[in-house]
């Protein structure tokens, strides 16, 4: 089902998707600062909302829009010699920071109606920036396959506070890498890494035969001060360990710090209890 | 004490093949046969008859089911037909007969179907129940287990849970099941079965609960056919009184095609962002475009806080919908549906059961 797009090679912008097999686990979140992280270090970034029926991309930095991939798709169809995305993106600006937006439709409707190639497409157009950032939705859809396909990385979040989240997690990583993605490409972040839980993060390292590339930690004011100002945790908590640790993950992707040395994992209790649920 | 039966059926072929049948089974006696519904009512009562076994594929026989079940309160009304046609069972089950069954048929045929529609509940059509979310982590699975296992309890009649989030079910863990088959054997196989051989592809959870299992792979999904699924869940309604189908998120083939054959359709939201109400107005919005005037779709908000009228008017008020059902944050719901214990013991005397006590008595009461 991986199969590259013939658009991957003319691409030179990297695009990273953001990705999970379980909703609201904060890939949203994610994805708003990796695009304001990278704008931040001078690159030039857009952020796709591809959440194409639910998408929060606008509504958590209070923007509106009438602009939208919907209407980016309708003109790619009707007039495609003149055809120029840029009309269908808008601008996050603050402070001097700035980074483009490629809005979800405003209509359900409009979202069924979306077109796994013209999308493809319409994202691959954005070759004039540095950074592409997908911001996707919780299934193995053909739209998500389709991208996770054009996407230099994949940003894999979880979080691993509850059994069917675990199962969820694990079996989309099986999945991927059924799917031929190469593991090197796939990114496992924990979000909420150090809240109170059952289940323990390096049990899930075991469990998967893959450390996680970086752990966020559970930081719900900072995350509520930035819904509510409609700013990323830049701006709305600039002090917050989870404003640190984002900025930790934007220089892994930038190389601009060597990469962390994945942590010793080690055996746990609930690991065994999980073991037989997953037939080994 | 053997059944003491009336064949209706046009093809006179049928007609002595029925009753041959049955003569050769000491578990029957023939009373009477006739060619036509309309010539079988009054002189039937002379007989006393305890079986009726009637071919509705004949639109007239269909139409004067009811009058059959009026007429002969206390006997089983079969309706006869040579393929199985959802629909032709379901308006036979609206007119109050026991159920269906496939022709040619035997008298073990026959003993079976008795058995497996009396176990089913009352003889009235199934209610088919949808759980939607716009997004996904709503409480959507978990409201559809407990509310299949309260609706049970209560009715002592026969429930359903059929998962078909495909790609990343969560039932199955929920009861800690490993189910060989699941929705989509029964899926592929749906044009072959009927009630009495589908039935053993749902998982016994608990006392009248039965689950019909997502598969453990998410590109099995692809195997699903929509409009199969939506086979699935109306043969499941012959099985089972009440059918609850835990959907996967957002608007697809799947939730449209078994939302378009439910009575009712829950739209389950939980508050997290605020902007969660949002989506959940696109979604009422979207079924409202495709109103048929017979579904029913309610609004729900789970972990609602707080837990006040004022708040379900506010929520209400930003939905542009009423607020059908609240419920109410209960931490220790999450360590019972975590540990695989859900059909073991939930926690009844929290607000939070009480709640989805409330919207169990509410669906049962719609049912009857």
């Amino acid at each position: 089902m991986a199969v590259a797009t013939p658009h991957s090679i003319e691409r030179s912008s990297v695009i990273i998707s953001v990705f999970s097999t379980t909703p609201g686990i904060g890939k949203t979140i994610t994805a708003i600062n990796l695009s304001a992280g990278l704008a931040h270090e001078g690159y030039k970034v857009c952020l796709c909302d591809l959440d194409l029926q639910f998408g929060d991309v606008l509504n958590y930095l209070k923007l509106s829009s009438t602009k939208t991939v919907a209407g980016a798709q309708r003109e790619l169809l009707d007039h495609p010699e003149k055809f120029r995305v840029r009309d269908f993106l808008i601008d996050y600006e603050h402070e001097g920071l700035t980074f483009s937006i490629l809005p979800a439709p405003l209509y359900v409707f409009d979202a069924y109606q979306t077109d796994v190639e013209l999308v493809t497409d319409i994202v691959t157009r954005l070759n004039f920036y540095d950074f592409v950032i997908l911001d996707l939705n919780s299934m193995f859809s053909a739209l998500n396959l389709a991208m996770l396909d054009i996407s230099a990385v994949i940003n894999y979040i979880g979080v691993i506070d509850f059994l069917p989240a675990l199962k969820n997690y694990k079996i989309g990583y099986d999945t991927l890498i059924r799917f031929e993605y190469e593991e090197s490409k796939i990114r496992l972040i924990e979000n909420r890494a150090d809240s109170q839980k059952l289940i323990d993060g390096r049990d899930v390292e075991k469990l998967l035969g893959e450390p996680f590339y970086h752990r966020l930690p559970n930081d719900y004011p900072s995350v509520n001060k930035s819904i509510n100002s409609g700013q990323p945790l830049m701006f709305a908590a600039p002090d917050s360990k989870l404003t640190k640790s984002f900025d930790e993950l934007v220089g892994l992707y930038t190389n601009r710090q060597p990469t962390i040395a994945p942590e010793e994992a080690t055996g746990g209790g609930f690991l065994s209890k999980v073991k037989g649920w997953f037939g080994f | 004490m053997a059944y003491r039966a009336i064949v209706v059926d046009d093809d006179p072929n049928m007609l002595d093949n029925i009753v041959n049948t049955l003569k050769r089974s000491a578990d029957f006696e023939v009373a009477s046969s006739y060619g036509h519904a309309s010539a079988a009512i009054n002189p039937a009562a002379m007989f006393h008859p305890d079986l009726f076994l009637l071919n509705v594929e004949d639109e007239e026989t269909l139409n004067m089911v009811s009058d059959f079940v009026d007429k002969f309160p206390g006997a089983y009304i079969l309706g006869t037909m040579n393929q199985w046609d959802p629909i032709i069972a379901r308006k036979t089950s609206e007119g109050g007969a026991t159920g269906c069954i496939l022709k040619p048929l035997t008298a073990r045929d026959i003993l079976e179907y008795i058995q497996l529609y009396s176990i089913r509940g009352e003889h009235k059509p199934a209610k088919l129940i949808s759980f939607f979310s716009p997004k996904g982590r709503a409480g959507r699975t978990t409201l559809a287990a407990i509310l299949a296992l309260l609706i049970a309890e209560k009715t002592g009649e026969r429930v359903a849970l059929i998962d078909a989030d495909l790609q990343f079910g969560d039932l199955p863990i929920f009861f800690d099941l490993e189910p060989k088959r699941t929705v989509v054997e029964a899926t592929q196989d749906i044009k072959l079965l009927t009630p009495v051989s589908f039935a053993p592809y749902f998982y016994p959870i608990k006392d009248g609960v039965e689950l019909l299992s997502s598969p453990d792979r998410p590109e099995y999904a692809e195997l699903v056919a929509p409009e199969s699924l939506t086979e699935v869940v109306m043969m499941a309604g012959n099985i089972f009184r009440y059918v609850l189908i835990d959907l996967p998120s957002g608007f697809n083939p799947i939730t449209l095609n078994v939302c378009r054959v439910s009575n009712l359709v829950f739209v389950t939201t939980m508050i997290n962002s605020g902007f969660e109400i949002k989506h959940a107005k696109k979604a009422m919005e979207m079924f409202d475009s495709q109103a048929d005037g017979r579904r029913k779709v309610h609004a729900v908000f789970t972990r609602v806080n707080p837990f006040t009228e004022e708040n379900r008017q506010k929520i209400s008020d930003q939905l542009g919908y009423p607020v059908d059902d609240m419920i109410p944050n209960e931490y220790k719901m999450i360590s019972v549906a975590n540990s695989g214990r859900l059909a073991k013991g939930l926690p009844m005397d929290t607000l939070l059961m009480k709640t989805i006590s409330g919207m169990a008595d509410k669906i049962i009461a719609s049912a009857s």
